[in-house]
């Protein structure tokens, strides 16, 4: 029993290293191995500089309406039934069963200005494809589930007769939200609006065919890395990816803590 | 703070829960809403309080209609059977909420919960969180949160199901005595007989969404109005072809003169009570309840053939 | 909720997601189905997705397999750093599938520097997928081992049996539920990875080109209603594995109950 199971945790171990620990060893191998002052440079060449500058922004108006999106999305599904609400229920999850080839190809073919919605829209002189709404929206489909698919359980469990005692002590709806709904799901929201971060920062398939990827203008992180990877700019490739890769660590430790202190706020004592 | 209902219905889709149910609590009075699972008790009270909304008909607080009245402006304690702790907050905090609604000062607020918290005897834990409670804690933190808004009516759903045998005693006469020194209208829905019984001075028994009786306990007992009142208030056996509560029956040694011959089949002993079960040959089995003192007496045994009969103090 | 909101909500999925997956059906039938018929039958469309479809099903039952004995290790097992293992399972679900394409091709690709060269082959494909899927089989099967009432286990275990026997005849049936679960959902993302897989696949249509990068391919050349019909095709295909995987777990679960 003992050298069996000593053997499966060797079996393990070298699975779990060859597949998952050594490409992140060789991430920030490959990226810092030519010094600190090589990353820099690669960071702070033009293309990747404009690149983590989309970035940043993309994410800022994604993660906000995403959000607030999966928080009432969450809500209208838990607690007020409805037509709408099953309509959501269902829809809500379809991005994840879909590739973010498929998604961003669909999005295309909606809003380019020869498409269907895109014609319209070019009328009034926006452009989605091609530019940054468009990115806006690939991030955003790509990550519409993750934060109602943590709060629509934590919601469902935790009932309502919390929001109600509240009404009988004389609290506004608002209040109610502000006071109890919304700080007794904060670390699972949280925890959703993490992944959302980390999908949208990460994101590849969907934005490299809504962007158009074109260097300087339309290229988030992960198209200017694969781009520098392509032309052989490998070194300036590595110095962005361990940059993601160092995203993706601080994001996992973010989720863990915020697992933590969920668990520990909802420990019941029965 | 006295309690109307007029004429109230409510159904959930085609589902008939209350039927035209009307009823009257006096104030100060504290109440046991009594029934079978399902028969609409939970539905009543989330009525009175405003969480659901009546159908038809009408519900009056000391005389004014507060039928379309929203809940938070009801001014009406509710204790969630699961008690419904703020689980981020704290217990002071959790009692605060109300009074901070009310936007009351910070000095205000800090006394009246203090008095609060030594009220529901849970000074020592004033900063704990709910989930470091224990369940009998909890219920008592409830209580003081619903008690702190100076609720005019106190509706509490089934609020010791979740506590054991020996802490729903305690907490049970705890409840009807602050209720007694508070003087405040109470409902309580409960389906255990004997703890309606033990708390209220006024009984009413639902059953399908209607009112079976309304009355002081004791009467209730003694004059059920139907068969159901008088099977769901008490035990029930069946001698001669009635059926009688199993005290109002007495053994007699097999030389007295009256009673029916039968067999014992079974003695149990439920701590002072005696429970015995005799079989009469051709009815089935009637169950007796004596006295320890009478069992002792009668030394019965299974196998021994003794009288059964009616009890003459009952007649009497 | 006001009649607002939920109408905001409603407007804002079908904008992101709603809308873009209506006009993704029209355009794979704008040609009537034989123009559809025509799109997935072309040579280079059926080698892609036979290619996907048998790549992502050795994937989803190798890492059936491994990610089980990882759960058993990191439930059962103690050692140091086995939180570090823990962590770390998570990573393909944080890490841009990008840097997992980039790395992987460096380190098992033309260059490695350890050797090991499995670029431009459908092991090389194979690596990438079961790189991001292995967190949805050892993240379904943990909790059930975890919450797994033990002493059925250990009651066979003191009546004799061998270890290997217990896990096979006693653990592993009602494991069979969540490894299917936790396959399904390796398998619907292996049907459509992109980002991890491009880069050490080498996209050779009609040798190693998987079914996403197929459609990527057939976009950029501007063939828009091919890709739609594939896209619609492969769409389906994964629905349909993740309802049939879902049901059998469902299935199963009852029959041990
Ligand atoms: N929100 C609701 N939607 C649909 N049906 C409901 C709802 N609330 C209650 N009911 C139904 O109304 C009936 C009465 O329910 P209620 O909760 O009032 O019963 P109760 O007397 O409190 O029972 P218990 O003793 O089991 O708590 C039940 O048949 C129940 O299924
Ligand atoms: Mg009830």
């Amino acid at each position: 029993m003992k050298r069996r199971s000593l053997a499966l945790r060797f079996v393990a171990l070298f699975y779990v290293a060859v597949l998952v620990g050594a490409p992140l060893v060789l991430v920030f191998q490959r990226a810092f191995s030519p010094g600190l002052d090589s990353v820099w440079h690669s960071l702070t060449a033009s293309d990747t500089a404009s690149a983590i500058r989309l970035t940043l922004v993309v994410a800022a108006i994604t993660l906000p309406l995403n959000v607030i999106f999966g928080v009432g999305a969450s809500l209208l599904i838990v607690r007020h039934p409805s037509k709408f609400s099953r309509l959501l229920d269902t829809l809500i999850d379809v991005p994840l069963a879909i590739s973010p080839i498929i998604i961003g190809l669909a999005l295309e073919l909606a809003y380019a200005s020869n498409g269907v919605f895109g014609r319209a829209l070019a009328h009034l002189g926006w452009q989605i494809i091609f530019s940054w709404p468009g990115i806006v929206l690939a991030s955003a489909a790509v990550s519409l589930p993750l934060v109602s698919r943590e709060m629509v359980p934590l919601l469902r469990e935790i009932g309502d007769s919390q929001e109600q005692t509240a009404a009988t002590l004389g609290a506004k709806p608002a209040r109610i939200f502000f006071t109890i709904t919304l700080r007794s799901v904060a670390w699972a929201a949280a925890y959703g609006a993490t992944l959302t971060l980390a999908r949208i920062i990460g994101e590849y398939g969907a934005v490299l065919i809504v962007s158009g990827n074109i260097t300087n203008k339309t290229q988030t992180l992960t198209l200017d890395i694969a781009s520098n990877f392509e032309n052989f700019a490998t070194q300036q490739g590595f110095a962005g990816a361990a940059l993601l890769a160092m995203i993706s660590i601080g994001v996992l430790i973010v989720l863990s803590l915020a697992k933590q202190r969920e668990r520990k706020n909802y420990e019941y004592h029965d | 703070m006295s309690i109307t209902i007029e004429k109230v219905s409510k159904s959930f889709g085609r589902d008939e829960v209350l039927r035209s149910l009307s009823l009257e609590i006096p104030t100060g009075s504290f109440t046991a809403l009594l029934g079978p699972s399902g028969s609409g008790k939970s539905t009543l009270l989330r009525l009175i309080a405003g969480l659901t909304k009546v159908d038809s008909g009408r519900i009056w607080l000391n005389g004014v209609d507060v039928t379309d009245v929203p809940v938070r402006e009801r001014q009406i304690g509710f204790c969630f059977q699961n008690y419904a702790p703020f689980r981020h907050l704290t217990v002071e905090k959790n009692i605060a909420y109300g009074l901070k609604v009310q936007r009351r000062g910070r000095r205000e607020i800090a006394s009246k919960v203090e008095e609060l918290l030594s009220l529901v005897q849970l000074s020592d834990f004033a900063t704990r969180y709910p989930h470091q409670l224990s369940g009998g804690q909890a219920q008592r933190m409830a209580l003081a949160r619903a008690l702190a808004i100076e609720p005019r009516v106190l509706l509490l759903d089934e609020p010791f199901a979740a506590l054991d045998a020996q802490v729903r005693g305690e907490v049970r006469t705890w409840v009807r005595k602050l209720q007694h020194d508070l003087g405040i209208t109470t409902i309580l829905v409960t389906h255990d007989q004997q703890e309606a019984m033990e708390v209220a001075d006024k009984l009413v028994l639902l059953n399908k969404g209607t009112i079976e009786q309304v009355g002081p306990p004791s009467q209730m007992y003694d004059e059920p109005a139907t068969d159901f009142v008088r099977s769901f208030l008490g035990p029930l056996t069946t001698f001669d072809g009635v059926s009688i509560r199993p005290h109002e029956l007495e053994l007699v040694p097999e030389s007295a003169s009256s009673g029916q011959v039968v067999t014992i089949t079974d003695v149990v002993r439920l701590g002072f009570e005696v429970r015995v079960v005799v079989d009469d040959g051709a009815d089935g089995f009637t169950w007796v309840q004596l006295t320890h003192d009478e069992a002792l007496l009668g030394n019965y045994a299974p196998g021994q053939r003794v009288r059964l009969r009616i009890r003459r103090e009952s007649h009497a | 909720m006001g009649w607002l909101g939920s109408s905001l909500l409603v407007t804002y999925m079908s904008l992101v997601i709603l809308i873009p997956v209506i006009a993704l059906v029209g355009h794979a039938f704008t040609g009537g189905l034989p123009a559809f018929w025509d799109a997935i039958t072309q040579t280079e469309a059926l080698d892609a997705i036979r290619l996907t479809v048998l790549v992502a099903f050795a994937t989803a039952f190798i890492n059936a397999i491994a990610g089980t004995a990882i759960a058993w290790v990191l439930v059962h097992d103690r050692f140091i750093g086995k939180s570090l293992l823990n962590s770390i399972i998570d990573l393909p679900f944080a890490l841009p599938t990008v840097v997992a394409g980039i790395t992987l091709v460096t380190l098992y690709g033309p260059y490695s520097p350890v050797h090991i060269n499995v670029a431009n082959s459908w092991v090389g494909i194979m690596v990438a997928l079961l790189f991001v899927t292995l967190p949805f089989n050892v993240r379904a099967v943990q909790p059930v081992l975890e919450s797994m009432d033990f002493s059925a286990e250990e009651a066979a275990s003191t009546l004799g049996s061998r270890p290997l026997r217990t896990f096979i005849y006693v653990t592993l049936p009602t494991l069979v539920p969540s490894i299917l679960s936790g396959m399904g959902l390796a398998f619907a993302r292996a049907i459509g990875e992109f980002g991890s897989v491009v880069f050490i696949s080498g996209n050779e249509p009609f040798h190693t080109e998987v079914a996403s990068s197929y459609i990527f391919a057939l976009s950029q050349d501007g063939e828009l209603n091919s890709a739609a019909a594939v896209s619609v095709f492969l769409l389906v295909f994964a629905l349909v594995v993740l309802g049939v995987f879902g049901f059998l777990s469902r299935r199963i679960s009852q029959r041990i109950q």
